[in-house]
């Protein structure tokens, strides 16, 4: 059972009709919105509806994987076709036959392997790397992504082709915070479901004073922070400190800023440097610990790396691990340790 | 025989919209427009028989002028269907693969759009009449 598309907006409403018209008809299908808003939950719900709702829905994260990997993920290979390939592997394309392909992050794919999609969405056929037999498959694509593709291809970074193509229906979720009515809404259902989830009969709801706080909140991590801040809220009771953050509106969560972390890897280092202000007129210095604030800068650092590597590999740890260089183990601790929270959009 | 033919315009841009609803009203059609690919959809739906004809623009909000071209021909197979595009030839060929009876590109000579639409108004009730 999948989440289903929350909200009273007339946007949401929009969409909700939008997916009763074209769910059946297997066309392309494009969904855009900033991150968090839901693109996932909406390509579920247009293959839940859809008649292939028993065939299987396979993601792919075209941003977390390198041009190669995400190459042989989608195609598959045959045995030998690379260093490495022992045994034959059949692709995503192949195994989302007669069911649903939700190509992530389309915007982040290279040209080259653009081309190759583009083929196979003409042709319905694509050879598997180390192979000349064409294998065909009837896969009903839907791709997402954050960027503006139309600005991609002015850029020349997004074959114009390949975006008509895919773009025959188009989906564009707004923002959260052009749609406040939402957010009750999604506090209620996400407040039920961690009751059952949780099996905790004494999560208490939020209180008036919260609930405005989340209301006039602007949510730059749309409905996966307010999900994340209301679970740290519900379940951890912390909740004094996070609506006041909220309220102040200077709320780091990490789903929030990582988006934009993962956009840019020369903003890492932006993000990743902690700020202290310090109080030039303290004169209380008793608590001031050098040791202590290397020890917070260290954990921030580390942090921020760490989250950056997790939402490139998808959350697959075992990658992560591998990247950053360190024993699984010890990713497993850190990520406890550090408090590092994966968004529940992630689960597979 | 001399019953109004009904045509259904979908597109994007009121100028475009305006100037069609001129034109082809003076021509003596029965018209109804809407500004995207799921209202069109709509519409055509509260009437699907009513239909002679389709006029669609091909790059439009939510639903494309392919997307309606490929869900209304789903739905009736002889529905004539003129697409019209200035959006350079990707999309121009994906309306034909979508089986488009016509593609113009902009901007479009009117005079050159009513005799399509009276050539394909005219086969598709022949077609109607020898089916029956």
């Amino acid at each position: 059972m999948h989440t289903p598309l929350i909200g009273v907006s007339p946007e949401i409403i929009k969409i909700r009709e939008l997916i009763d018209h074209v769910a059946d008809t297997g066309l392309n299908i494009v969904i855009t919105g900033e991150t968090g808003v839901g693109k996932e939950v909406v390509s579920r719900v247009l293959y839940q509806q859809s008649p292939r709702n028993n065939k299987p829905f396979i993601k792919v994260n075209c941003a977390a994987l390198p041009d190669g990997l995400l190459e042989s993920e989608l195609y598959g290979y045959e045995q030998g076709a690379f260093t490495g390939a022992e045994k034959k592997k059949k692709g995503k394309f192949e195994l989302a036959h007669k069911g649903v392909l939700f190509l992530d992050e389309i915007g982040d794919m290279s040209l080259p392997l653009q081309a190759k999609l583009l083929h196979v969405l003409q042709s319905g056929e694509f050879a598997p790397l180390g192979s000349e037999r064409e294998i065909k498959a009837d896969t009903w694509v839907i791709a997402a992504t954050n960027h503006d593709l139309a600005e991609k291809i002015s850029d020349k970074t997004f074959r114009a082709d390949l975006y008509y193509r895919l773009n025959i229906i188009k989906i564009y979720i707004p923002p959260l915070r052009e749609r406040p009515e939402d957010i009750l809404e999604l506090v209620n259902f996400y407040t039920d479901e961690f009751i059952t989830q949780f099996s905790n009969k004494n999560i208490k709801k939020l209180d008036n004073n919260t609930i405005d706080a989340f209301l006039s909140y602007h949510w730059p991590g749309n409905v996966r922070q307010l999900q994340n801040t209301l679970k740290r809220i519900l379940i951890l009771g912390n909740g004094k400190e996070i609506i006041e953050e909220l309220k102040r509106g200077d709320t780091d969560f990490p789903d929030s800023s990582k988006s934009n972390i993962i956009k840019n890897t020369s903003r890492l280092s932006n993000t990743i440097i902690p700020s202290y202000n310090f109080d030039e007129e303290a004169t209380d210095l008793s608590n001031f610990s050098l040791k202590e604030i290397r020890k917070k800068a260290l954990d921030k650092i580390e942090r921020d790396a760490i989250l950056f590597i997790l939402n490139k590999t998808n959350w697959n740890r075992s990658k992560a691990s591998k990247i950053l260089q360190i024993s699984y183990k010890t990713l497993l601790y850190k990520i406890t340790e550090l408090n590092i929270e994966q968004p529940s959009a992630i689960n597979e | 025989m001399n019953k109004q033919a009904k045509l259904l315009i979908i597109d994007d841009s009121d100028v475009i919209v305006e100037m069609l609803y001129q034109f082809l009203k003076s021509k003596n059609y029965d018209l109804v427009s809407a500004s995207n690919g799921l209202d069109g959809i709509k519409l055509f739906n509260a009437d699907a028989d009513g239909f002679d004809l389709v006029i669609t623009d091909i790059v439009m909000p939510n639903i494309s002028g392919v997307g309606v071209i490929s869900i209304l021909k789903n739905k009736r197979p002889n529905l004539p269907i003129i697409a019209i595009t200035g959006f350079g030839e990707h999309p121009e060929s994906l309306a034909a693969e979508a089986h488009a009876d016509v593609v113009l590109e902009k901007p479009i000579d009117l005079n050159i759009l009513n005799q399509h639409i009276s050539d394909l108004i005219r086969n598709s009730s022949t077609y109607q009449s020898e089916v029956k």
